[in-house]
């Protein structure tokens, strides 16, 4: 089994790549046959890392959640089983060269760099952490889309302002569309983060003697839900929209890059596990 | 294939010409019914505002094309025509054509939608009048199946072909259902009776006209099913709508920036559409550095116009492709249909032969053995004739031109003596 998990590691990147770049050729020579297939590839390479998901938590019997790189590759996992839910409901085709390269990337550092991990913490095998890991990636997952829509629902409503109807007016949908994809997404995200802040809360207690509420990482996290909880209730309340709402998604996406990275790599904390 | 065309049509004709040529559906079903009696065998009809064309299979080989150009001028009576004003295919010339028409690659504007139902309901029409034969069904069919083709394989129909539908398309890309939204058409003349077409074609629901003259508006309004209000007071409801569309002949602006200020003020800031056709403009054109104002001129829909007309014209190789092969289909199903006989009377030869010699042998034979005897004899000529099946199926596929093919057959013919028999036939 260890040699189909790394064969299947070393191909996952192949076929991302593989998917990402019918996407593009999509974008850029819209044809029938291409959308068809952009579809098929996306869907085989969703089944592929599930197989590879699978394999992995059976072969070292724990959730592909203790390292950051079994973390990213499980973060590629969730972008692409996102957007191809979205595109299944909405039938928009053309805005997955936008957001496929994410899970590409994600999917190549992971793929460099992950470890046969067979020894974990005992805090890591928790169920609580499991669904807490999950719940905080598609949130993140949901404000990375927000921000995607929302920079591509500025391109479009600068080009119209410009009066340039080239490529990307012919290809994206409408603004309206963006900016509800942008909206719904923010909305799902919001709502993943606020329960994986809870669990986290909760569990937190169990999992440690003496839990830390000053951990960086957490209070970055809770700045984040707040500046989601102001803009979804503007919009809510005041009925903001069109740019001033998309220049908030865009804001909180560089506040919750901020704490991924930069707080993540100077300060330590409990959720510095490995 | 003994298919004639006689056509005059945009490229061969001014307006004036086929303005007089134009048939009505009664006139084409009578102008049928007399082809039918004096000249053709099969025939149909298609007659449009840009075309009026004949597709006929003569009765004899003595009428040809002028026959059929004397008669069209007999029933319509056109000044000034001349033989410049005609177009006349033949055979493989008149179905190439056909196919192109109904690809939309020969209409006045590229991509013209209509035109494939046009040569649909030109093909009912000769149907219903029982003038369609083997081969004009055939014909029309291969065409309507070109028609279908270019629509699902190409992408010919899509995006706009004129300003009014590029505004529409326009309006499109900011809102998301434009059947829900409010639309303010201001002047009533040609180019706002196109647009309100273009925003019928997308269903849209809540329109109200506005005109100088009100009279015009209320004409307008009435074929749309559209309200009317008075010109004097549209610029204090401009908030209540979502798209603007003007098309006047006002030679100063009629809504300037700070109207639009204003306006937006009271739509709290929500995105306004502004698509202005007219010349010279009826918006200031400042207005598009207002926050979800989306301001577009004429020059602006233009370039969307001529982009898309580029596009539809980067399709013709692939659509001149897809006519291509259905006009080999047509004419292997034309072959076809002369290699059948000859492949009958050569069975029904080797047939004959066999049972004369069956006959013959057959006492020399146990009875017992003489079932299996009638079985190797039809073996053997069906073995024997395995091969010249296939070669003139073959032949029927893939020969380019008639005279070979008739070469071909004719060798057959002479080699097994069966000429006499097929002209019997």
């Amino acid at each position: 089994m260890i040699n189909m998990i790394h064969t299947l590691n070393n191909f996952l990147p192949f076929i991302y790549g593989l998917t990402f770049l019918f996407y593009l050729l999509d974008f850029f020579n819209s044809k029938k046959e291409l959308s068809t297939a952009k579809r098929l590839f996306l869907f085989f390479t969703i089944l592929i890392h599930f197989f590879y998901l699978l394999l992995r938590t059976i072969e070292f019997n724990h959730t592909p959640i203790t390292t950051v790189f079994e973390i990213f590759t499980l973060l590629a996992f969730a972008i692409t089983v996102s957007y191809y839910i979205i595109e299944l409901v909405t039938e928009i085709r053309s805005t997955g060269t936008f957001i496929l390269f994410l899970p590409l990337i994600f999917q190549i550092v992971s793929t460099l760099n992950i470890k046969d991990l067979i020894e974990v913490k005992d805090i890591l095998r928790s169920p609580f952490l499991g669904i807490h890991v999950f719940t905080a990636l598609t949130g993140y997952a949901g404000i990375t889309f927000s921000a995607i829509y929302g920079i591509l629902f500025l391109t479009l409503y600068n080009q119209i302002k410009k009066q340039k109807y080239g490529l990307i007016f012919d290809r994206l949908p409408n603004l309206e569309i963006l900016e509800y994809l942008s909206q719904v997404s923010a909305l799902v995200g919001f709502i993943m983060l606020t329960i994986a802040i809870v669990i986290g809360i909760i569990w937190l207690p169990q999992a440690f003697t003496e839990p830390k509420y000053f951990d960086p990482k957490l209070i970055a996290t809770i700045f984040v839900w707040l500046f989601y909880a102001f803009g979804l209730t503007g919009k809510w309340l005041f009925k903001w929209s069109g740019r001033k709402i998309v220049y908030l998604s865009l804001t909180g996406f560089i506040i919750s890059l901020f704490s991924m990275s930069v707080l993540n790599l100077v300060l330590t904390g409990f959720h510095k596990f490995f | 294939m003994e298919l004639i065309a006689v056509a005059v049509n945009h490229h061969t004709a001014p307006i004036e010409i086929r303005e007089s040529l134009f048939l009505q559906e009664d006139e084409i079903r009578n102008f049928i019914r007399e082809l039918q009696n004096e000249l053709a065998k099969e025939s149909c009809v298609i007659s449009t505002c840009n075309r009026t064309e004949i597709y006929c299979v003569p009765k004899n080989n003595s009428i040809t094309y002028k026959e059929i150009q004397k008669f069209l001028l007999e029933k319509k009576k056109v000044e000034n025509i001349s033989e410049s004003n005609f177009r006349n295919y033949f055979s493989c010339g008149a179905a190439n054509h056909l196919f192109h028409i109904a690809a939309g690659i020969d209409s006045l504007v590229i991509g013209d939608q209509q035109i494939l139902g046009q040569v649909k309901d030109a093909f009912t029409i000769a149907n219903e009048e029982n003038a369609v034969g083997t081969y004009l069904q055939k014909v029309f069919q291969s065409a309507l199946k070109v028609g279908k083709r270019v629509k699902t394989e190409t992408e010919l129909f899509e995006g706009p072909s004129s300003i009014s539908a590029a505004a529409v398309q326009l309006a499109g890309k900011i809102f998301s259902d434009l059947k829900k939204k409010k639309v303010l058409v201001i002047g009533a003349g040609e180019t706002s009776r196109l647009t309100l077409q273009n925003l019928q074609q997308k269903n849209v629901k809540e329109i109200t006209i506005t005109n100088r003259t009100q009279s015009r508006a209320e004409a307008l309004a009435k074929e749309f099913n559209a309200k009317v209000i008075s010109f004097l007071d549209f610029k204090d409801c401009l908030h209540e709508y979502d798209i603007i569309i003007s098309a006047t002949s006002s030679p100063e602006p009629l809504v300037k920036k700070s109207d639009i200020l204003k306006v937006m003020s009271l739509r709290k800031n929500q995105p306004l559409c502004i698509l202005d056709i007219a010349i010279p403009r009826d918006f200031e054109p400042s207005i598009r550095e207002i926050d979800n104002v989306f301001y577009s001129d004429i020059d602006a829909l233009q370039s969307i116009v001529n982009q898309n007309l580029e596009k539809r014209q980067s399709q013709i190789p692939r659509i001149k492709k897809i006519i291509m092969e259905e006009l080999i289909e047509l004419f292997s199903w034309y072959n076809s249909l002369q290699i059948s006989p000859v492949l009958k009377s050569l069975r029904e030869q080797f047939e004959q032969i066999r049972q004369q010699e069956f006959e013959f042998f057959k006492n020399k034979f146990a009875p017992e053995q003489q079932e299996n005897l009638e079985l190797l004899t039809k073996r053997i000529i069906n073995k024997l004739l395995h091969n010249p099946t296939i070669y003139l199926r073959k032949t029927a596929d893939t020969i380019d031109t008639q005279g070979d093919l008739n070469l071909r057959i004719n060798i057959i013919k002479e080699m097994f003596n069966l000429i006499d028999k097929n002209n019997h036939d």
